[in-house]
């Protein structure tokens, strides 16, 4: 029986390198994987905790859930980026300051 | 009620003989340039006619007085009036006589001037001042005419103002006259503060208060008030001063001589006849205000005064600079009498003197007047009063010789002349009084003596040099052509002659206690030494002839001229004793520099404090404005750039970066967390 | 009438600033006409007054004449009780003379304007805003009132000697101004102390009334000008350093040696009119409100420094002489000569007798018309050549015949020829100040004596001037052109100084003209000041 905290400890890790990749990568897609990777922690998460629901299926539920979303807002993410490269031809979201035109 | 009416009715009159000449002066000085003659004579005789008649009124009568309310201050009420007397009558005739014979006499004398109307008007004022002067009731009137006779002089000597030696001398005049003045002032204030009134006959008068008032215990006391003694001392002393400047004593007499700028004819009516008797008039109205010591200040003064003029009078060579200080001398004389108190002689002096005084000079004007005439016909160039280059006029002007010789011997005081009348008077008197006296008030009827022997030398050199010497410039025939001056000159002239002789004053001509004129003043006060009246007169007249004689051997001979003039007393006379340097050395100049200094110390000190404040006050202000802008602006200024500082540094939070805002945002939720939970 | 007198300038003031500029030659004649209409009402005020004894004046309210009194300001300071000013005018004895002379002054002034050729209608109006604040000061009974007008005098005059005076005049109108507002500034203070001190016993109220401020009776108990209490301040009692204070500020207008140095300054820079109204007026404003002021109100403190202030006016006297003497400048000469003569009305108003204040009081009229006589010949000489400097002139007398005659008579009158007004003046400050030692004991003898030399100098600087100016053979700086130029007396300048002569003479004959109108009030002074 693997025990709870290992999965807490990936899922840990998995949040730190997804959120270290917000902060500093410089592609807009790259943060997206950072996103991807937060969310991905908390479906671990939801999962893990899971075998500790009162009633059974609830964690594996929410997670399947979440996923969806994540698939998504990927989706959605991806479209806002390619009109971003389409109009300031970068996705670098340091240099996109402007919120006018 | 009689009385009443008599005595406004000649206070009219009185009015009327000093408003006449105001009427001519005014006038004149309103109508056109050049006229005036006819205007000034006619009220001036009237006056004159006037005057006759009061006079023949008053004298030796009660005297009028008739008052006016005035002025009133605080709770004294001022009066104007008039106060005839036998004073005031005589001088008033006198005055007006001979003003009458001077306006005739400047008729032609004046004729060719420009300006003669304003000649006439001057003369105009000059009598209603002088009439004014004598007839006046209170000291206050007095002091007012006293100062417009003044005024009238300057005017009269500064006639020629374009020639500068006449501007001076009017400015000298009216300056040492003020000095004068302002003793006569303070005479007036010292009695007003002391007896509340200014009132003649009230104050002098036989009942007056000065009389009334004593001296105790070194206080001077009057009816209401008091003050120490010293103040009687200094009034007398306040008033004397005044009659020295008017009287031209010593010190305040230089003014005189060089008053002879004006217009000769003026010379004679005022600086000879009458002004001048103005300071010893006033002495005889306030004389019971004097005390023993201003009498005594009084003799020296005019003792002093007599010989030190003569002195002069002996070594200078300008006909009228003479005849000037023959009057300082002869006035000398009248305030001497005064202080030894012989009252009436002084006065019967006064009259004498203002005749052959008045004749000498109208004389001198007359040779001066022909001997200009004389020049500008033959265009040559001499000075005209210089009694150097005269000489052997006789021929040619017998009327002139005679008046002057005439007056000459009035001056000198032979017998059978007025002056003997009146001179040998004071001198008698003065002889009398030293006789109660000792030490030095011996000496002075000897001085006199010896004076009125220095008068004989000085007045018979003029005579000799102008009439009998050989002429310098001309030849003798030449002088024969200078005719006597003319006919309303030469009648003037002659009419004064006559009142030169003793019979216009007296029926003895040996005595002066039978003129009239004495006699209508008050008598003798002195023992009367019979010795004195036939031994001094005997003396003196053979000292005279000696002198006359040698004074004819040096000045028609020629002899012994240079002994004379070779030495230092003559030197020392022919500069007037120095006395206008010393005055110009210690009083003129040291004014003049202490005046610039006043000012400099006013520009440099008082007024440079006032500006130094000013410049403490911007020094002061440039420092509060360096307070102002570094600490008080300062404060605020850094205020503002804290302010600044602050919203620079915020302003980076600001990047618009998501980046930025998630770290924040990260960093703040896990400040809270562990806050929460740490902490 | 009062009113009338004060507010008919402000209103031809007014009108001159609402007519168009084209009519801008009027404005003379409109300022000549309002101080013609000044005289006359001030005529007939004097031909009216009333000189008995029971209309004396001086410290008795019911005594003034021509009261006016409106309350004014009513402020209800809560619990300090309520303010109380009034508008409150009324004259005596010792007010009304300087009525006639401000109109006359100011008639004589506005002749002398003609000369102004700048600006006319700011000038005009500026003046006659002079001349209301003038008339108001010598109305005035209310301090509070009085001290607006005095104020309201310094305004115009810092910009007509500022705007149309000479090549220094702003450097003259500054020093000026702030000279003279240096006096007043502490005269509010006292005002003020005045004010807390003094209770109108009718109505409770502290009130500015200075004929109240002259009654012991109507101070408030421990109040810090009382007599009763005499509060100290700094060391010295308070009355005394408010006398001083008060006495400062008027010495200051008056002037007085040491603070006299802004006038030579102010007179030389001013235009002649206002030259006139300086001499004329404004120093008498001084004199005036010594008298009305500082006399009245702290008798006990006069009394104590009457020494000082005799000495101060014989000293302005010999100063002013001295420094008369050692001037080149003509019109400097002249201010001088007013320091001097100005000398004569501190000693006579020191002395504290009738004949002492009588004489100041004459020397103030007799010194209003000569000064403005001397200014406004020194004034023609100027007009015509643009220069004043004795040195350049010589035998004026030759081409100025009439001009010399007018100024012989101003020179003599002066400097005290009997028959004029400054000689009856000067005689009776001399007289009162002599008989003061007897009387009060408060001035020493000498000190008259003194003052007489004053006398003897200011005949030597006016004759000596006449001598180097007007006598000798004419020659002039400036040849050929000055001889055109210097034409001599014309119909106007007549008009302005036949009526100072006359003045000047009548006061000298008949002083009763004056005399008898104020002896009554100058009794009664004397006796309020000397207790």
């Amino acid at each position: 029986m693997i025990p709870l905290s290992h999965f807490l400890m990936i899922s840990a890790s998995l949040f730190c390198i997804g959120l270290y990749a917000v902060l500093t990568k410089k592609n807009a897609i790259q943060i997206l994987i950072g996103i991807e990777f937060m969310i991905n922690a908390a479906v671990l998460n939801f999962v893990a905790f899971g075998k500790f629901d009162k009633v059974n299926g609830g964690g594996q539920l929410f997670a399947l859930f979440a996923i969806v979303l994540a698939a998504a807002g990927v989706a959605v993410a991806l479209a806002i980026i390619l009109n971003v490269y389409k109009h300031f031809k970068t996705i670098d979201p340091s240099k996109i300051n402007k919120l006018k035109d | 009620m009689e009385e009443i009416e008599l005595s406004g009715f000649v206070a009219l009159i009185s009015l009327l003989v000093i408003l006449l000449p105001l009427f001519s002066f005014l006038l004149i000085l309103a109508g056109r340039k050049g006229r005036g003659a006819n205007l000034a004579l006619i009220t001036i005789s009237i006056s004159f006619i006037l005057s006759v008649y009061l006079f023949f009124l008053i004298w030796n009568k009660q005297p009028i007085h008739y008052q006016i309310p005035w002025f009133l201050i605080g709770d004294i009420e001022f009066k104007a009036g008039v106060l005839l007397n036998n004073l005031s009558v005589l001088m008033m005739t006198l005055v007006s006589g001979i003003s009458v014979l001077v306006h005739i006499y400047s008729r032609t004398y004046m004729k060719d001037d420009l300006n003669i109307h304003r000649y006439w008007a001057y003369l105009g004022l000059f009598c209603f001042s002088m009439l004014g002067l004598v007839i006046s009731d209170n000291l206050l009137l007095i002091y007012l005419f006293w100062e417009l006779v003044g005024f009238s002089s300057f005017l009269l000597i500064g006639f020629w103002y374009t020639k500068p030696l006449a501007s001076r001398a009017a400015k000298k005049a009216f300056i040492m006259n003020r000095i004068g003045d302002i003793g006569f002032l303070i005479g007036i204030i010292i009695i007003f503060s002391q007896f509340r009134t200014l009132d003649i006959m009230a104050l002098f008068g036989d009942i007056g208060l000065v009389k009334a008032s004593l001296v105790d215990k070194g206080l001077w006391i009057s009816a209401s008030r008091q003050m120490p003694e010293a103040w009687l001392s200094i009034a007398g002393l306040a008033f004397f001063i005044g009659a020295m400047a008017k009287s031209a004593q010593f010190p305040l007499h230089t003014w005189l001589p060089d008053a002879m700028e004006g217009p000769t004819s003026v010379s004679s009516l005022i600086h000879a006849a009458t002004m001048v008797a103005a300071g010893v008039f006033l002495i005889a109205r306030v004389y019971p205000v004097f005390d023993p010591f201003v009498l005594n200040c009084m003799v020296f003064i005019g003792a002093f005064t007599a010989f030190m003029a003569a002195t002069i009078a002996l070594s200078q060579n300008d006909i009228k600079r003479i005849l000037a200080y023959s009057t300082i001398s002869q006035l000398g004389f009248m305030v001497m009498a005064l202080g030894i108190g012989a009252y009436s002689e002084s006065i019967f002096h006064l009259a004498t003197h203002a005749f052959f005084k008045c004749l000498l000079f109208l004389g001198a004007g007359s040779v001066i007047h022909q001997l200009h005439h004389y020049r500008d016909v033959h265009s040559l160039d001499f000075d005209n009063q210089d009694i150097r280059i005269m000489g052997g006029l006789r021929k040619g002007m017998p009327i002139t010789f005679i008046g002057m010789c005439l007056a000459s011997a009035a001056l000198i005081g032979l017998p059978l002349s007025s002056g003997y009348l009146s001179k040998d008077a004071i001198l008698i008197t003065a002889f009398e009084w030293a006789g109660s006296r000792d030490g030095i008030y011996k000496m002075i009827p000897y001085v006199m003596v010896i004076t009125s022997w220095f008068t004989v030398f000085y007045i018979s050199r003029l005579v000799f040099k102008v009439f009998f010497s050989t002429p310098k410039r001309m030849s003798r025939e030449q002088a024969n052509q200078i005719q006597d001056a003319p006919r309303q000159m030469s009648y003037v002239v002659l009419i004064l002659a006559f009142f030169c002789l003793f019979f216009a004053f007296s029926f003895n001509p040996f005595s002066f206690e039978s003129s009239w004129l004495w006699n209508g003043f008050s008598s003798n006060l002195f023992q009367n030494v019979k010795l004195y009246h036939w031994l001094l007169p005997l003396i003196l007249n053979i000292g005279t002839v000696v002198l006359i004689f040698t004074t004819y051997r040096i000045y028609v001979k020629n002899d012994g001229i240079s002994i004379l003039e070779k030495n230092i007393f003559h030197r020392f006379f022919r500069q007037e004793w120095y006395l206008n340097e010393l005055y110009s050395y210690f009083f003129t100049v040291p004014i003049e520099k202490f005046s610039r200094l006043c000012y400099w110390f006013d520009r440099n000190i008082i007024d440079a404090l006032v500006l130094k404040s000013a410049t403490l006050v911007s020094i002061l202000s440039a420092i509060t404005h360096w307070c102002d802008r570094i600490l008080v602006d300062g404060f605020v200024n850094a205020l503002g750039t804290c302010a600044k500082w602050i919203g620079y540094f915020s302003r980076n939070f600001q990047t618009g970066k998501l980046q930025h805002y998630l770290i924040s945002m990260l960093l703040i939720v896990l400040s809270f967390f562990i806050l929460t939970y740490f902490i | 009438m009062l009113s009338l007198l004060i507010f008919l300038p402000l209103i031809a003031a007014l009108l001159i600033l609402v007519l168009p500029s084209r009519f801008q030659q009027h404005y003379k004649y409109i300022t000549l006409g309002v101080s013609v209409i000044q005289f006359v009402l001030s005529l007939f005020i004097y031909f009216k007054f009333n000189s008995s004894t029971f209309a004396a004046g001086i410290d008795k309210e019911s005594q003034y004449q021509l009261l006016e009194k409106l309350p004014w300001i009513r402020l209800n300071l809560g619990n300090i009780g309520k303010l109380e000013i009034d508008y409150f005018l009324g004259i005596d004895g010792l007010s009304m003379p300087f009525l006639i002379l401000s109109a006359l002054v100011t008639f004589v002034a506005t002749l002398a304007s003609w000369e102004i050729k700048t600006k006319l209608k700011a000038y005009f109006s500026l003046f006659l805003l002079l001349n209301t604040a003038v008339i108001g000061v010598f109305c005035a009974l209310d301090f509070f009132l009085f001290y607006i007008f005095y104020e309201l005098m310094l305004l115009p005059l810092y910009f007509l000697i500022g705007i149309w005076g000479g090549i220094r005049r702003e450097y003259a109108a500054i020093k000026f101004f702030l000279y003279t507002l240096f006096g007043s500034v502490f005269m509010l203070l006292v005002i003020i102390g005045l004010y807390f001190s003094v209770i109108n016993p009718a109505t409770g109220n502290h009130t500015f009334n200075m004929i109240l401020m002259m009654d012991p009776a109507n101070y408030a108990d421990g109040s810090i000008f009382s007599a009763i209490a005499d509060k100290n301040l700094f060391g010295i009692s308070a009355r005394l350093l408010a006398f001083i204070v008060l006495f400062v500020a008027f010495a200051i207008k008056v002037p007085i040696v040491p603070l006299h140095t802004w006038l030579p300054d102010a007179h030389v820079e001013a235009p002649t009119p206002i030259s006139i109204i300086l001499a004329g007026l404004l120093l008498k404003v001084g004199g005036y409100g010594m008298i009305r002021v500082c006399y009245s109100i702290f008798p006990d403190s006069a009394m104590l420094s009457a020494w000082w202030i005799g000495l101060i006016g014989v000293i302005s006297i010999i100063y002013g002489a001295l420094n008369a003497l050692a001037q080149t400048d003509l019109k400097r000469l002249i201010a001088y000569s007013s320091v001097s003569h100005m000398g004569f009305v501190l000693l006579g108003i020191a002395s504290s007798t009738t004949e002492g204040v009588s004489g100041a009081m004459l020397q103030m009229i007799s010194h209003g018309g000569l000064s403005a006589m001397l200014f406004f010949l020194v004034g023609m000489i100027y007009e015509r050549v643009q220069d004043r400097e004795i040195a350049n002139f010589s035998g004026l007398a030759e081409i100025m015949p009439q001009f010399t005659a007018f100024v012989i008579v101003a020179f003599f009158a002066s400097l005290g020829l009997p028959g004029f007004s400054a000689f009856m003046a000067e005689a009776f400050t001399l007289i009162g100040a002599f008989t003061s030692e007897q009387v009060n004991g408060l001035i020493p003898r000498w000190m008259s004596l003194v003052a007489s030399i004053g006398i003897l100098l200011s005949a030597a600087y006016f004759l000596w001037t006449l001598q180097r100016m007007f006598f000798g053979q004419p020659r002039l700086k400036g040849a050929a052109d000055w001889f055109s130029k210097l034409s001599d007396v014309n119909a106007r300048e007549k008009l302005a100084l036949i009526p100072l002569v006359a003045l000047a003479l009548a006061l000298g004959i008949f002083p009763s003209l004056l005399f008898d109108k104020m002896n009554a009030s100058v009794l009664a002074f004397v006796q309020l000041i000397s207790g």
